[in-house]
């Protein structure tokens, strides 16, 4: 192979946005400061419990794919002096839009949420991550800037155009000036971020559900979902090769009423390329729940629904991801480094009928929990579904019988 | 015993015994970075006679130092032992020898609290452990008289047996220091695997 | 009850925990540390040497 492995899913350009019952309200109102304000009033000023008191009532949880509790970090970015607020933008990863699509439509709704918490915190600054290969999102999230003045000390960066820019730590380090890429984190972001500082970190997604709840009060929040999971989520509907759709979407709504007809009857990837594959049946029963897909081992991750063309053959797109997310490792973890382009070896053979499962099991068990990011853990994952939701069309290729097609998936 | 030939003779004799010790330590450090795990000697056996001849040669350059200045012969001052400027002995062969030991008292320190410093910072000062040896190397030559005075009667037969150690020494760390040299690149960013070289 | 940690991005597969806590630490084919399971209060003292002794001050041992 010559140079890094491209992405079976090109970063979008284009992004289809479907309007919502609340983040996504109205979208055709376009992204101005004034329609937002028309739609959604002023931001009111919350004090610090009253936040915590709003987010943890809702049981609101991160959206950059860990489900991580917002309280809990917004507690910990309080117990220490001069936190820093972070909105990550970055959205690193090619079959996801979400980001992308409120960037575009309700950049507002974002800053909205940053704003209100880093003013409930004391915070001064307010830093902004954006995706390097996603430029319309840049330009929207800085026009939305220019018509606005928060009274704080505003900065935006560019995440570097790699897979793992977006992760936490290497975020940091991208915003103390170093290269773009994951370290250690002996301490969480809330504890000991930016220059040692309380650094509270999260998704845009996140700050959109903060913003919401902070404008229109947890009532209005709790309108849409269940009572365990109150409130909406965005999902991105990827198919290679066709423009991306991004919903938003109520807890407990039926995934198979999302999908298109196209692909009922079909596997799906649930979470994206750090995801797992589930077959038809599971997606067709499955309903929209953190916990609920969590415990039958489909993680929503950051809320990607991949859906193959028919007749893709799953085992070769699986073989294409992990080329591409070998080739996305920083490199800086030995295990990373040496095991995901060696992982993407032997899936290949696996694809081609030479070689068997094995070698691709012992590997995916080697990598994970080795690194100092989830890249290595996130792509183990997406191997050992395939292995363990899919025998049957990994079995086709031991047997020389895929009838998938393997060139579909080429962009 | 505070006179006489006693320490005249134990300042000399540690002068070149420190000489072979710190040869000796910094071409283990070299060696504790090269080579594979889990083949030949172990790396921690290296890596701890490194450290360990080099604490050695802590205690005897107290000796050194403490005969020399005992040595009512010179007239060399306790501070003159610290500072490397100022004696009124040979001043600046006596100087870089001085001069020699704060390095070495530095790298001494920083490996000590090693762990409470940065791997770089720690990296950094552990680096000036060759301008230490060059330094003493060169304060030997300078000072000592068993190697005569003069560079041409180096090799000379009453000066052979403290010569050719020295010149030795010389040798060794320059090839430890070619050899480091050479290791100085990043690793590979794919590794060979292991398993296609036989383990033990 | 403790446990090991790598710092993966600082590591270079020196291989000097494993001498020195083979009981806790594996190399993987590449020569880079596998911990297994936790250092129990009997190996601390062995743990604490591996720590020190990682020619990349790699390692930390944390608290359970």
């Amino acid at each position: 192979m010559t140079g890094p492995a491209t992405s079976p899913v090109p970063v979008p350009q284009e992004v289809w946005i479907h309007g919502g019952p609340a983040l996504l309200e109205g979208v055709d109102d376009g992204p101005s400061l004034a329609a937002h304000r028309e739609r959604y009033g002023a931001l009111p000023d919350l004090g610090l419990p009253e936040l915590q008191h709003l987010v943890g009532r809702v049981g609101l949880r991160g959206r950059g794919g860990a489900a991580f509790p917002f309280a809990t970090k917004l507690e910990a970015a309080a117990r220490r002096r001069r936190p820093v607020v972070v909105v990550n933008l970055s959205e690193g990863e090619p079959a996801s839009a979400k980001d992308s699509a409120l960037a575009l439509a309700r950049p507002h709704l974002v800053l909205d949420g940053a704003v209100a918490t880093a003013r409930a915190l004391g915070a001064r600054e307010l830093h902004l991550v954006l995706p390097g290969e996603r430029t319309q999102v840049r330009r929207s999230i800085l026009q939305a800037l220019g018509e606005r003045s928060d009274g704080l000390d505003v900065h935006a960066h560019e995440a570097a155009p790699r897979f793992v820019a977006g992760q936490a730590r290497a975020v940091i380090e991208l915003l103390s000036g170093r290269p773009n890429l994951p370290v250690t984190a002996w301490q969480p972001e809330a504890v000991e971020g930016l220059r040692g500082r309380p650094t509270l970190l999260s998704n845009a997604e996140t700050w959109a559900h903060v913003g919401l709840l902070a404008l229109r009060g947890e009532v209005a929040y709790r309108r849409h979902g269940t009572r365990q999971e109150p409130g909406t989520a965005l999902l991105t509907l990827t198919r290679p090769g066709e423009v991306p759709h991004v919903h938003e979407v109520p807890y407990g709504t039926r995934l198979r009423d999302l999908l298109p007809e196209a692909a009922w009857g079909l596997p799906a990837l649930v979470g994206g390329f750090h995801g797992s594959w589930a077959t038809w049946p599971t997606v067709a029963s499955a309903r929209l729940s953190v916990a609920g897909l969590a415990a039958i081992g489909t993680p929503l991750g950051a809320g990607v629904l991949l859906t193959p063309a028919a007749g893709t053959c799953p085992v070769a797109l699986t073989s294409r991801i992990v080329d591409f997310l070998a080739g996305q490792s920083a490199g800086r973890c030995g295990p990373c480094r040496n095991g995901l382009p060696a992982l993407g070896v032997a899936l290949r053979a696996v694809v081609d009928g030479s070689g068997g499962t094995d070698r691709v099991a012992e590997l995916a068990g080697l990598v994970r929990g080795r690194g100092a990011c989830a890249h290595p853990d996130g792509t183990s994952r997406l191997v050992r579904s395939l292995l363990a939701v899919l025998p049957q069309e990994v079995a086709a290729h031991a047997a020389g019988g895929c009838a998938g097609e393997h060139r579909a998936v080429a962009s | 015993m505070t006179d006489g030939p006693f320490l005249w003779y134990l300042n000399r004799s540690t002068g070149l015994v420190l000489l072979v010790l710190l040869t000796t330590s910094t071409v283990l450090g070299v060696l504790a970075m090269n080579g594979r795990a889990g083949r030949g000697v172990p790396r921690f056996v290296t890596q701890s006679l490194h450290r360990n001849l080099a604490l050695l040669s802590v205690v005897l350059l107290v000796v050194h130092v403490a005969s020399a200045v005992a040595d009512t012969f010179v007239d060399i001052r306790w501070w003159q032992a610290v500072v490397p400027v100022g004696a009124t002995y040979m001043p600046v062969w006596l100087g870089l020898g001085t001069l020699s030991l704060d390095l070495m008292a530095v790298v001494v320190l920083t490996s000590l609290l090693r762990s409470h410093l940065s791997l770089r910072a720690w990296h950094s000062v552990h680096l000036l452990s060759w301008l230490a040896w060059g330094v003493a190397v060169v304060h030997g030559l300078g000072i000592g008289t068993d190697l005569g005075t003069d560079p041409a009667t180096l090799l000379a037969p009453e000066h052979r047996w403290a010569a050719l150690p020295t010149l030795a020494c010389v040798g060794a760390v320059l090839a430890a220091g070619l050899v480091r040299l050479g290791r100085t690149r990043r690793p590979a960013r794919v590794r060979e695997p292991l398993a296609e070289r036989s383990l033990p | 009850m403790s446990r090991l940690r790598v710092d993966w991005p600082s590591c270079e597969a020196r291989g000097l925990c494993h001498e020195l806590l083979p009981e806790v630490v594996d190399l993987d084919e590449w020569g880079y540390p596998i911990v297994r399971g936790e250092v129990t209060d009997e190996l601390v003292a062995d743990a604490r040497a591996a720590v020190r002794a990682c020619p990349r001050l790699a390692i930390r041992l944390v608290p359970r």
